[in-house]
């Protein structure tokens, strides 16, 4: 990156700041707010294993473990995606225009000018919280070698799911509409994520895998750390393969992007 | 009827104004489809072949989620209804024309909960049933009296959503009150738990909120397990809510009003 | 070569067409129709540097299209089109630095913040040195009668104080050429003199090469010297203001008011008009140029009766233009 790229990173971050900071009460309470909405899935889950004790064998600390690398994970996406997950307002809303007339990247006005900082520590800091709840009842050795697994792990999740906002930001460039998509591509089979996959039908791990592959973002590295059971339903190199593929499909949805970009349509008048 | 004539009009066109997404309509009902069957292979594994677990049996844990869930796509709520005209300013003008904005308001979410109820609870639940099963209403009457506690419980959920549109007078950005407000009406009424599977203090809690009577109450109803003066009564909590809270929301209407009028709109 | 070069430029739509009531809501669920819609047809023209273009045309006549297709957002059908010496969308990013665009309804100002905030990161964007980037500001806010607003939030504005500050926002980097797409749409009579003042003054000291779209005669009429007007898709007038008077407007009216009530002979390719009763003292004379000298029936006229008054009048460019689109005067 060049300096005065950095420069304007920057500049951006204290613009896309200071908007939030117009309305003082809502961007504090915006963090308190996303950490209450995605905790209330742990809460639902909680109060499950206080009558059932466990899902398929996993308890709710390997649980919580199990969600952390997926909040974790999403609370870094958001710095940099959010705007791609809203590419379809920036298009509608005629801002994408503006930034096709400005002499900088596409893809970095889009990230910069949309960086949510205050969803980011709502989701993190779930992710930490959880973390820091679980890790220590789990039995994993933290050495050398499972925290770098687990640094390339994180970094092979954000990419995961990068990877799948700026295809589907690329995709809206032909149908207009994909906000749905995106609940469907995203938010609904994340719902799926924070469970252990083994638990549902073999359609659904398929999609979990090999189509829309969050079973890469936490369950396989979860696996890789505590080792349950039902591990053995699947190929052991599953277990390292997450940073690899984060790279390729990032790299992937990044050309289709590019070849794309040439088709926007501007919303008309 | 002359009186209500501008609402239907209202109510109509945001009626048919769905028909504009046509691939975002398709795609809500899989989401809702989707979410489901989440629960079931969750609710699946954690039975682990159990026929029941404190008198609860599976198939009436999937009818909890088959029915909250295709209610909660029929109970339209526009949260920010309100909040997009004071940040946009034309609630000024709105105030002028001769219609009441909370008319309008609930006329527009009439309309697309109509629209939802056709095209949206009907092939959803449909599917759910052929797919996973649902537990048939204990009786022909509690079917009805579900429909009735399910059209009071839209009347919670809606003044639920009036009160906190109201704070947007105060702080014009509210979507985190309305986030927040989403995610314990998701964790309170039993969409996402059943209420029989929380701890017995939690169960306490939430009879003292209006959250239970938005979805689990109509559910309790289906599946026969409220006697006939408890059905009533629940009729009743359910008016008082609504009661309750709409007075409530006008409260910080007048007041909201009062702040626009001084400030200038 | 031009500075801009736009040859046989072409650009359709595919619009959804929505039929009414149930039964078209419920087809539409179904089967959506679409239809195509020609927003630019075959369009050629060039600009010279430093000209000063007035592009008009009635509603979904194809000038955002066209603005659009300049300015790189978007990719024309077929046709090329070639400004400062670069085809606009593909190389993106190294033609946008050398163009400024203003578009009246779509402000690129931060909403939520000062006017100032959005300048400052305008000059990170586009890289424009600290000296420049004050040099530019002090005088254009000087120019602008702005310093009183600069530190206020963009939606405190009046319409007329944000289309200032955004019309800023497109000239900080010093662009060659700016495009404007209804840069007085909305403001006052005193705002809409500011700004064409402005950009008068632009033109003439930088040598700004300007190209903008409007519904204000007004605008044209005191700023720009050539008018290219569009109507379908399709290019209907280009040349100069003044020419539009001698293609379309051939058509002269002699009011004439006589000492005393009188009835005129017919005169030959010339119509009458009573202004007051049949027989009154006022007259009005139409009549093609090409087909009756004014000075002949004039002097005509002086000869055979008393007259106390003698008005001549050209059309006026508005009611002209109106005709045009109305298709009226055809070419």
């Amino acid at each position: 990156m060049r300096n005065d790229t950095i420069h304007l990173a920057g500049v951006y971050t204290k613009t896309v700041m200071k908007s939030w900071f117009q309305y003082s009460v809502d961007a504090v309470l915006r963090s308190l707010a996303v950490f209450i909405r995605e905790a209330v899935g742990i809460v639902v889950i909680y109060f499950s294993m206080l009558k059932f004790d466990t899902l398929n064998g996993w308890n709710i600390h390997e649980l919580m473990f199990l969600f952390s690398l997926l909040f974790l994970t999403y609370g870094i996406l958001i710095l940099f995606f959010t705007g791609m997950r809203d590419f379809w307002k920036t298009v509608r809303d005629g801002s994408f225009d503006r930034f096709i007339l400005r002499p900088r990247g596409l893809l970095f006005q889009l990230i910069f000018s949309n960086a949510d900082w205050f969803a980011a520590i709502g989701h993190g800091g779930l992710g930490i919280v959880l973390f820091v709840i679980s890790a220590g009842k789990l039995g994993i050795i933290w050495n050398a070698g499972t925290v770098v697994y687990y640094i390339l792990a994180v970094i092979g999740g954000v990419l995961i799911q990068g990877a799948m906002f700026v295809f589907v930001a690329a995709l809206n460039i032909y149908l207009l509409q994909t906000d749905s998509l995106v609940t469907l591509f995203y938010w609904d089979l994340r719902k799926f994520a924070g469970y252990p996959i083994s638990i549902f039908h073999r359609a659904i791990q398929f999609c979990m895998i090999y189509v829309v592959p969050f079973a890469f973002v936490n369950y396989f590295p979860s696996q890789f750390l505590l080792r349950k059971e039902d591990m053995a339903g699947y190929p052991a190199v599953y277990m390292y393969l997450t940073p690899v593929i984060g790279v390729c499909m990032y790299l992937a949805a990044y050309g289709f992007w590019r070849y794309s970009i040439r088709f926007y349509k501007s919303s008309g008048n | 009827m002359k009186k209500f004539a501008p609402y239907l009009a209202f109510a109509k066109k945001s009626f048919l104004g769905r028909s504009a997404y046509r691939f975002d309509h398709f795609m809500g009902i899989f989401d809702t489809i989707l979410r489901i069957f989440i629960f079931w292979e969750i609710y699946r594994a954690l039975y682990g072949g159990r026929s029941e677990v404190d008198g609860i049996t599976l198939t009436m844990v999937t009818t909890n989620f088959i029915l909250s869930m295709g209610l909660d796509a029929v109970f339209f709520v526009d949260d920010y209804y309100l909040p997009s005209r004071i940040q946009s300013g034309s609630i000024a003008t709105e105030l002028l024309l001769p219609v009441s904005i909370h008319g309008r308001m609930l006329a527009n979410n009439m309309g697309n909960a109509l629209f939802q109820l056709i095209f949206h609870f009907v092939p959803t639940v449909a599917v759910s049933v052929l797919v996973i099963g649902i537990a048939a209403p204990a009786e022909p009457l509690a079917l009805l009296l579900f429909l009735l506690s399910a059209l009071l419980g839209y009347g919670v959920l809606w003044t639920i959503s009036f009160v906190a549109q109201m704070f947007s007078f105060w702080l014009i950005n509210i979507w985190s009150i309305v986030t927040i407000k989403n995610s314990l009406i998701k964790v309170l009424s039993g969409s996402m738990i059943p209420i029989w599977f929380m701890p017995d203090w939690m169960q306490e809690v939430i009879h003292f909120t209006p959250f239970s009577s938005i979805y689990f109450m109509p559910v309790q109803i289906y599946l026969g397990q409220l006697s006939l003066s408890d059905i009533l009564s629940s009729f009743l909590i359910q008016l008082f809510w609504i009661a309750v809270l709409f007075s409530f929301g006008m409260l910080l209407w007048k007041k909201g009003q009062k702040k626009l009028v001084v400030q200038g709109g | 070569m031009s500075l801009i070069e736009v040859n046989g430029v072409s650009k359709a739509f595919r619009v959804s067409r929505r039929s009414a009531g149930i039964p078209g809501m419920l087809a539409n669920l179904i089967r959506p129709k679409y239809e195509k819609k020609q927003a630019v047809n075959d369009i050629s023209f060039s600009i010279e540097e430093g000209e000063m273009v007035g592009f008009i045309g009635p509603n979904g006549a194809g000038k955002s299209t066209t603005i659009k297709m300049l300015s790189g957002i978007l990719y024309p059908d077929s046709g090329s089109v070639r400004v400062n010496g670069y085809i606009p969308y593909k190389q993106r990013k190294s033609y946008v630095g050398s163009i400024g665009v203003v578009f009246g309804q779509k402000s690129q100002l931060q909403w939520d913040l000062p006017v100032i905030d959005s300048f400052e990161l305008l000059k990170a964007i586009y890289r424009v040195p600290e000296d420049v980037y004050q040099k530019n500001l002090k005088r254009f806010t000087d120019m602008l009668d702005m310093s009183g607003f600069l530190n206020q939030p963009v939606r405190q504005l009046s319409l007329g104080q944000r289309m200032r500050a955004d019309i800023v926002a497109a000239l900080l980097h010093s662009p060659k050429i700016v495009f404007f797409d209804e840069p007085t749409i909305g403001v006052d009579v005193v705002g809409k003199e500011t700004i064409r003042n402005f950009l008068c003054e632009l033109n003439e000291k930088d040598g700004i090469t300007m190209l903008f779209t409007t519904h204000d005669m007004q605008d044209i009429e005191k700023t720009c010297k050539r008018l290219i007007i569009i109507d379908q898709g399709a290019k209907v007038y280009d040349g100069l203001l003044a020419g539009i008077r001698s293609a379309y407007g051939t058509t002269r009216q002699l009011d004439v008011e006589f000492s005393d009530d009188c009835t005129v002979a017919p005169i030959e390719h010339v119509e009458m008009k009573e202004l007051d009763a049949p027989g009154g003292r006022k007259k009005r004379f139409l009549f093609e140029s090409k087909e009756v000298q004014i000075d002949a029936l004039m002097s005509s006229l002086l000869a055979a009766y008393a007259i106390r008054d003698l008005t001549v009048s050209e059309p006026e460019i508005e009611g002209l233009i109106r005709k045009i689109y109305s298709g009226e005067v055809v070419r």
